[in-house]
């Protein structure tokens, strides 16, 4: 791969990778014994980012349903004595520890029921603000992106929250990866589409860490010499407010943007003022009389 | 500083000696950078709390009037008037489609005591791009005239739908307007019809333009220098709160399915129809098509040349909200010698700095990050962390 990049850009670029992991596993997987699995393959996979240059830099956050926390770089370094196996380097051995009891603690604080999302936003946005952070006080050109792995499915309740991660992301020119397992996640998808990343269901659990070695691994600027799996069309069509239901003509209120699938009087989003205007005019002037009358009623 | 400003009366020159540069202090690093910034950030939270529950016109129609006269060959802006102004209005076409993806711009130019349309209003950034591309080269000559630039601009605005912004910003040169009548009527006209008319001064200031801007409520303002102008476009690109008369209505919109390219048979896309009549154009498969008559488009956001449906994809929404439900200020706390404190965010720690804490969720944030916060991110990482925020 070095073969690939002029000598002096390589010595310039220096990559930090976020990887930010949805801790709150499905059933599925947990029934299938594959938790070992995917959490090996986040630290075997960390760790290959950390070998391919010296001056590649990692961060892990842990999305819980009741928290989301950055477990590595620890601040206070109280497991600083760790000895490497055999022939480790130091730096893996530490970082794979460090990952470990991270994902431990967050795992055993939490009692709770699984069936709640994970707050991946609040993971997401952790990590920009360390990306931007580091960005900001790096000589020399840092690039940052973001690889969320992430099996439990689509989180439409955090919409406008990944929205704002994925425009701050595509604004600081920060790719945002996503690797789902089992069920795909159409948000997600989206993000790796406005922000230029890769989207990737993951087939299987078995081949997850060879899908994450090939697709996610290598920096942006190597990706177009690779041969990388097509993209799907991305269903950028939207949801109404009012009943979930997928739309492909609703209607937009002017002041909040908010999207029904319906024409209504009153906008459900944004408060009195519009109500009285809109029921003055554009009731009476747009000839909506009929479907207005039932609700009155 | 900004407020001690405002709150004295009187003149400036007649308060006490401001010793700006004391403001300016080096970080551990020798770095003025931080201290600049920090008064840069002051300046946008005092802009923030201004802007509370105000409803904004988020549907803009912005037409921009440039001036093409003699005057703007002068060089008091480097390399000359025009030159500069140009420069400026390329970056600030792209980064107004970025701030307001479903608002529409469009140029004018006005010289030889005439206007002349640069480019049509579109949600499309590379056709202004190209316009102003074209004026690179013309030499400016004659008298400008601020009228007919009006008449041109509200003769397209007044049939924009009453619930969108109408707003012109002019950038004048010159200190004179040759009009064919009375332009007072015309500001009259402007009012009645809801322009907000802007005029950003290179020369001085000239009662025509204040009257004008004073009266259709639009704001006035004078260069200092190139840096100055970027600020005052700048001013222009976050939408304007809206008029008191601006009507609200459901707007019915279409989210086109993105065909794919397999599955689709070649056709020409709406918007380069005409262009393909002269020059080759590739016929494609896949495209935006508009879920009421099938007419197929490449890029979103478009009006449907068939049916008027406006076609938007759900993301350009989305990149507007949050003018629309802005982040609250965070709370300043000064933090004593000694005190360490880790910021939320980024795990770094401060000492002698100040602190930011959200109040809602109580979580605390060094200046940096509350500056990324509350500048592109708009959404606080504290919250976004604890479930019952959200």
């Amino acid at each position: 791969m070095g073969s690939q990049i002029q000598p002096e850009e390589e010595d310039e670029v220096s990559e930090l990778l976020a990887v930010v992991l949805d801790t709150s596993f499905n059933s599925a997987l947990i029934k299938e014994k594959n938790v070992g699995q995917l959490l090996d393959a986040v630290v075997i996979f960390s760790n290959a980012h950390l070998m391919n240059s010296s001056k590649n830099t990692l961060a892990v956050v842990a999305c819980h349903p009741h928290t989301a926390k950055m477990i590595y770089p620890v601040k206070k370094d109280s497991i600083q004595n760790i000895r490497p196996p055999d022939a480790q380097m130091e730096i893996l051995a530490h970082a794979t520890q460090v990952i470990r009891d991270g994902i431990k603690e967050v795992v055993t604080s939490w009692q709770g029921v699984y069936s709640i999302e994970p707050l991946l936003t609040g993971g997401m946005a952790l990590a920009l603000c360390y990306i931007a952070k580091r960005m900001a006080n790096t000589v020399g050109k840092l690039n940052g992106r973001i690889l969320v792995l992430s099996s439990s499915g689509e989180s439409a309740h955090q919409y406008l929250n990944f929205m704002n991660v994925f425009f701050a992301a595509q604004r600081k020119a920060i790719v945002v990866d996503s690797c789902v397992i089992q069920n795909d996640c159409g948000l997600l998808q989206q993000g790796a589409d406005i922000t230029g990343g890769n989207y990737l269901k993951a087939p299987s659990i078995a081949g997850l860490l060879e899908y994450l070695l090939w697709v996610f691994l290598p920096p942006k600027s190597l990706r177009a010499k690779l041969v990388l799996p097509k993209p799907d069309v991305v269903d950028y069509r939207t949801a109404c407010f009012c009943h979930r239901n997928l739309i492909e003509v609703g209607y937009v209120c002017s002041v909040c943007l908010s999207i029904f699938c319906q024409f209504a009087p009153i906008c459900s989003t944004c408060q009195t003022h519009f109500k009285f205007i809109g029921f003055k005019q554009s009731m009476v002037k747009k000839k909506e009389q009929k479907s207005l009358q039932a609700p009155l009623l | 500083m900004a407020d001690e400003d405002e709150q004295q009366d009187g003149y400036r020159w007649e308060s006490e000696y401001e010793r700006t540069w004391e403001a300016i202090r080096e970080d551990e690093s020798g770095n003025l950078q931080a201290s600049v910034q920090e008064i840069v950030h002051k300046t946008r939270r005092q802009q923030l709390l201004l802007q509370k529950n105000v409803r904004l016109g988020m549907m803009r129609h912005l037409y921009v009037v440039l001036d093409l006269s003699a005057s703007m060959n002068s060089n008091d802006l480097r390399p000359s008037r025009i030159q500069c102004v140009l420069h400026l209005l390329d970056d600030f076409v792209d980064r107004f489609y970025d701030e307001n993806p479903i608002s529409q711009l469009a140029i004018i130019a006005t010289c030889n005591k005439r206007a002349e349309k640069i480019s049509d209003l579109s949600g499309n950034p590379l056709k202004h791009k190209e316009g102003l591309a074209k004026i690179k080269d013309r030499l400016p000559t004659g008298e400008p005239s601020l009228q007919n630039s009006i008449n041109m601009a509200a003769a397209v605005l007044q049939h924009m739908p009453a619930h969108s912004s109408r707003e012109v910003v002019i950038i004048l040169g010159s200190l004179t307007t040759c009009d064919p009548t009375d332009i007072n009527e015309t500001i009259e006209e402007a009012k009645k019809l809801g322009l907000r008319c802007s005029v950003i001064g290179l020369a001085a200031e000239v009662y025509v333009c204040r009257r004008l801007t004073e009266i259709t409520g639009g704001s006035y303002h004078i260069v200092v220098d190139e840096d100055h102008l970027r600020e005052l476009l700048a001013n222009h690109l976050l939408p304007p709160p809206a008029l008191n008369n601006i009507e609200c209505s459901m707007v019915k919109m279409g989210f086109p399915f993105h065909k794919n390219e397999q599955e689709d048979t070649p056709a020409l896309c709406q918007c380069h129809l005409e262009a393909a009549a002269t020059e080759s154009v590739h016929i494609t498969t896949g495209g935006f098509l508009c879920p009421q008559c099938k007419s197929k488009y490449c890029e979103l956001p478009a009006e449907c040349r068939i049916c008027g449906l406006t076609l938007v994809s759900a993301p350009h929404l989305a990149r507007s909200y949050h003018h629309l439900f802005p982040l609250d200020n965070f709370k300043e706390t000064h933090l004593l010698k000694g005190d360490t404190r880790t910021c939320f965010s980024c795990q770094s720690s401060v000492e002698g700095q100040n602190m930011y804490t959200c109040e809602k969720c109580k979580e605390e944030f060094c200046l940096d990050c509350d500056i990324f916060i509350h500048a592109t991110l708009h959404l606080c990482p504290g919250c976004a962390c604890k479930p019952q925020m959200n």
